[in-house]
């Protein structure tokens, strides 16, 4: 019977390891991993009484973790997924308002009026360029959308898939204004014809054009900025015309088990202390005056870039998300 | 379990040990493997609220994309079966039927893929053989891998190992009689391949070709590197699944993907028909005639089919000691020490799994095989459908039933987050591959040995002893490692099973390459991969220091 009770207790052991307790806080993160390091080093500084966990998913992978776990939510918040994503109804509906001193000094563009998220950093979508490639097949550098619908970049193009990544799902919704400008509609059609690899992620595309696979990938401005400082002949194109750009939201679980302190460490990543942080890595913080950095502009990043993004309804975004992915798919496939 | 059987009175031994052969396995699979799948697939049928309905099928109807990924799946299935099956088959040859020397570095070449995390065959291929590829930067021939040719190139390489393995399994414990019978009917070798060889392989053959065939249906981590705008049914499953949220379409292209496993059932048809009802002593161990042409065949099959896989896994290796890949290719060691947030911990955790789920696996898996032999058809042709089924689930899918199986209810207390459901989620994951191994092995073992032992007076256990375990050793010992292999490097399902705390290798490698850091998931990947390599060595000597005690292979 002994060894039967050993690995009972062992197996236990192993499932109340997971379980949280008084003074953990469990988080669902879609950041990066080396940048969710950095944070979490100073959240651990001003929060000393917290020990919090952070499982880091792709933004996709962690919304269908989420609506797996829907019916026992295992985290108790979740900081920097995609908000179109977050406002999935379905995910939407796992939430509760979170307030706190720092959250409610966010500006109104980066929060919801009902408090069920606020999105201190977000990212713009950019080209990756790789000159190189580029030269190779003698191509003329890409300005706007409209360039990149030409057919002279067929098969050069390396984009994420609307239906699995938010960049493609943003880029989609920004320039056919959400389906509705039939015109924007067919420069996102043609541009998907020069597709020579669709890919699943919205880093993806930028990760191809830097090892040269391909001349152009359609991503955001860190992945570009991240290709120009390991070194990468890669210039960032931020297309004239509409400006596509996405929010990283974080919220509160309904049922999360430890609410006080999970509500202490979202208040922080609003703080001043953190946005200081976030310009480390991110192209668009909420903080205001915060500006990007000087290697930033030297990038090619607008120092005016936050005052220049237009409105975004996120809720309808997330709302007619499936119908315009539909549509997409019909017209081309 | 013996243990059980040898405790109970004799006369009710024989029907208990029986039933309990085939009981505890089939009951693992329900669990494990039936319960979670129905949980997602039940999406299929239901809507929203739960009430049964077919508008899930009629959308899939609906849908423009779909026929063309359907068809193109079909396609791609088909032609890796093609290439694949021939393939494997002449390396089993090269291995088991030839006198060509290195056969170790043929069976090390093949480790390579499985111990090589799922990121590094496709990595590897776009570093190699892509547009600005190894090879593109070498000879500036304008390689491009994206569509058709390198999915098949993908899909190939990928079910190499496995279709050797099981050829091998039947190639193994050949009595040399038979051959020596041939010889002296004056029949050459190419008569003896045709006649006393192919004939024995022909439910190997079977077998691998079902499982390449759905697997690459199933499989979407190849067509996601280089698929290129060649979609095929796996990628929409994810982009249902993860892209859209969508878990009753996921689930209903998941139903449609399960069609090909009702091929299964003619393998158990096949399975019953012993293969070598004669005598019963393995006899004399076979070996091969001296045949320079046959050799030499071989031997350049071989390289031509090993050698990509080589290229591919040290591109990897190459990758993960350059500077900058491709532009500044100075050597450096600098990615294996910084830039590695997660730690080398997950690659303990990973390895730990992995053994759990080969040690728990492979008596299950010889105890599922053993306990068919004389199941009557109607309760082995369910039970070996359901055990080659897991080929035909993608496991994206399986890893989402997992979550929705044990996150809440009764089970969840003692299951959730634990490293034993990501070992269960492996071992049922790759239970088809596992189980048509041991089946193939086990049809090694003639029949009329196991009337002796029985009319001899032996029970089950003397039964399992003394006649079917000595012909499935070997298959027995590649289920272990293969299960272990595969364990080790495993991302799609278990991707849903990772906590904060319970870190996997195969996940930080692709954490790392997401997150844009290419050199360092390659030398993350290299470190799984050498972890994995001294593991398996470590297994085999330990291995090696048993047969030497106990005769026993």
């Amino acid at each position: 019977m002994r060894p039967y009770r050993q690995i009972g207790s062992a197996i236990l052991l192993l499932a109340g390891s997971a379980a949280a307790h008084a003074g953990t806080v469990t988080v669902y993160s879609a950041l990066e991993s080396d940048e969710i390091a950095v944070y979490l080093d100073a959240a651990k500084q001003a929060l000393p009484d917290i020990d919090i966990h952070v499982l880091r998913l792709s933004s996709g992978d962690l919304a269908a973790r989420l609506l797996a776990e829907s019916a026992q939510p295992r985290n108790d918040a979740i900081w920097g997924m995609a908000v179109t994503d977050m406002l999935e109804p379905r995910i939407a509906a796992l939430l509760t308002p979170v307030r706190g001193t720092h959250i409610n000094r966010m500006p109104s563009a980066f929060r919801a009026a009902d408090g069920r998220w606020f999105a201190p950093t977000g990212f713009l979508a950019a080209l990756c360029v790789n000159r190189e490639a580029l030269a190779e097949h003698g191509l003329p550098m890409p300005r706007t959308w409209t360039d990149l619908a030409s057919p002279r970049y067929r098969g050069q193009v390396a984009m994420p898939d609307p239906a699995s990544s938010g960049t493609g799902y943003m880029l989609l919704s920004s320039l056919s204004d959400a389906g509705r400008d039939p015109k924007g509609m067919q420069v996102v059609l043609d541009i998907a014809r020069n597709v020579g690899q669709v890919t699943l992620s919205g880093s993806a595309p930028c990760k191809l054009a830097r090892i040269g696979e391909f001349p152009i990938g359609i991503s955001f401005a860190f992945s570009a900025m991240q290709s120009i400082r390991q070194g990468y002949p890669v210039s960032m194109v931020i297309p004239e015309g509409a400006r596509g750009y996405e929010l990283e939201a974080s919220g509160l679980m309904a049922k999360a088990s430890n609410p006080g302190d999970a509500r202490r460490f979202l208040d922080w990543t609003a703080s001043p202390e953190a946005a200081v942080l976030y310009r480390g890595y991110k192209e668009i913080v909420a903080a205001p005056g915060s500006v990007p950095s000087a290697e930033q502009q030297r990038e090619g990043l607008p120092a005016d870039l936050v005052a220049t993004l237009p409105a975004r309804d996120f809720a309808t975004a997330a709302r007619e998300r499936a119908a315009l992915i539909a549509r997409y798919k019909r017209l081309t496939r | 379990m013996t243990v059980v059987v040898a405790a109970a009175p004799r006369s009710r031994s024989r029907p208990i040990a029986a039933t309990l052969l085939l009981a505890v396995p089939v009951a693992g699979l329900v669990l494990f493997f039936l319960h979670p799948l129905a949980t997602v697939l039940w999406r299929a049928v239901t809507d929203a609220d739960g009430t049964p309905t077919l508008a899930n099928f009629a959308r899939l109807l609906d849908d423009p994309g779909l026929p063309r990924a359907a068809w193109r799946s079909l396609a791609i299935g088909l032609a890796t079966t093609a290439t694949t099956v021939p393939l494997g088959l002449c390396l089993a040859m090269a291995l088991h039927r030839s006198r060509l020397r290195g056969k170790l570095l043929i069976r090390g070449a093949l480790l390579l893929p499985m111990l090589a995390p799922s990121l590094v065959l496709g990595l590897g291929l776009v570093c190699l053989l892509g547009r600005n590829g190894l090879v593109h930067r070498l000879t500036g021939l304008p390689t491009d891998i994206y569509g058709f040719w390198g999915l098949l190139l993908a899909n190939t390489l990928y079910g190499l190992p496995q279709v050797t393995i099981i050829v091998s399994a039947a190639l193994a414990r050949t009595p040399a009689r038979h051959y020596d019978a041939a010889t002296s009917m004056g029949a050459g070798d190419g008569r003896q391949f045709l006649d006393v060889t192919l004939p024995r392989l022909r439910y190997a053959l079977l077998a691998a070709a079902f499982l390449v065939f759905t697997e690459t249906l199933t499989d979407f981590g190849s067509a996601v590197v280089v698929g290129g705008s060649y979609r095929v049914l796996a990628m929409e499953i994810y982009s249902e699944v993860v892209g859209q949220l969508d878990f009753a379409m996921g689930a209903t292209l998941g139903v449609l993907l399960l069609a090909p496993a009702l091929l299964s059932v003619g393998l158990a048809r096949l399975a019953k028909r012993r293969q070598d009802s004669g005598d019963a002593r393995p006899g004399q161990p076979l070996v091969p005639r001296r045949n320079a042409p046959r050799d030499l065949f071989l031997g350049v099959v071989s390289v031509i089919a090993l050698l990509p896989l080589v290229a591919i896994v040290a591109t990897v290796a190459y990758v993960s000691v350059v500077k900058l890949w491709p532009y500044d290719r100075t050597l450096t060691l600098a990615n294996y020490t910084t830039g590695m947030p997660d730690g080398y911990g997950p690659v303990a955790t990973s390895l730990g799994v992995a053994l759990a789920a080969a040690v728990a696996g492979t008596p299950l898996v010889f105890a599922l095989a053993a306990g068919l032999r004389r199941a009557p058809a109607t309760l082995s042709r369910p039970v070996q459908f359901l055990a080659s089924l897991p080929a035909a689930v993608p496991g994206m899918v399986l890893g989402l039933g997992y979550v929705l199986a044990f996150n809440h209810g009764a089970l969840s207390g003692v299951f959730y987050g634990s490293a034993a459901l990501v070992a269960a989620c492996s071992l049922y994951h790759y239970h088809a591959q596992s189980f048509l191994t041991m089946q193939t092995g086990m049809r090694q073992a003639p029949e009329a040995l196991e009337d002796a032992v029985v009319t001899s007076g032996g029970g089950t256990r003397h039964v399992l002893r003394d006649a079917i375990l000595p012909f499935t050793v070997p298959a027995a010992v590649s289920t272990f490692f293969y299960l272990f292999m595969r364990s080790l490097v495993t991302l799609s399902g278990v991707i849903f099973l990772v906590t904060p705390t319970l870190g996997l290798a195969s996940v930080t490698v692709m954490r790392l390459d997401e997150n844009g850091f290419l050199a360092q998931a390659a030398a993350y990947a290299m470190c799984v991969v050498i972890a994995g390599a001294l593991a398996l060595g470590a297994m085999r000597l330990l291995l090696h220091a048993f047969k030497d005690r106990h005769h026993v292979a």
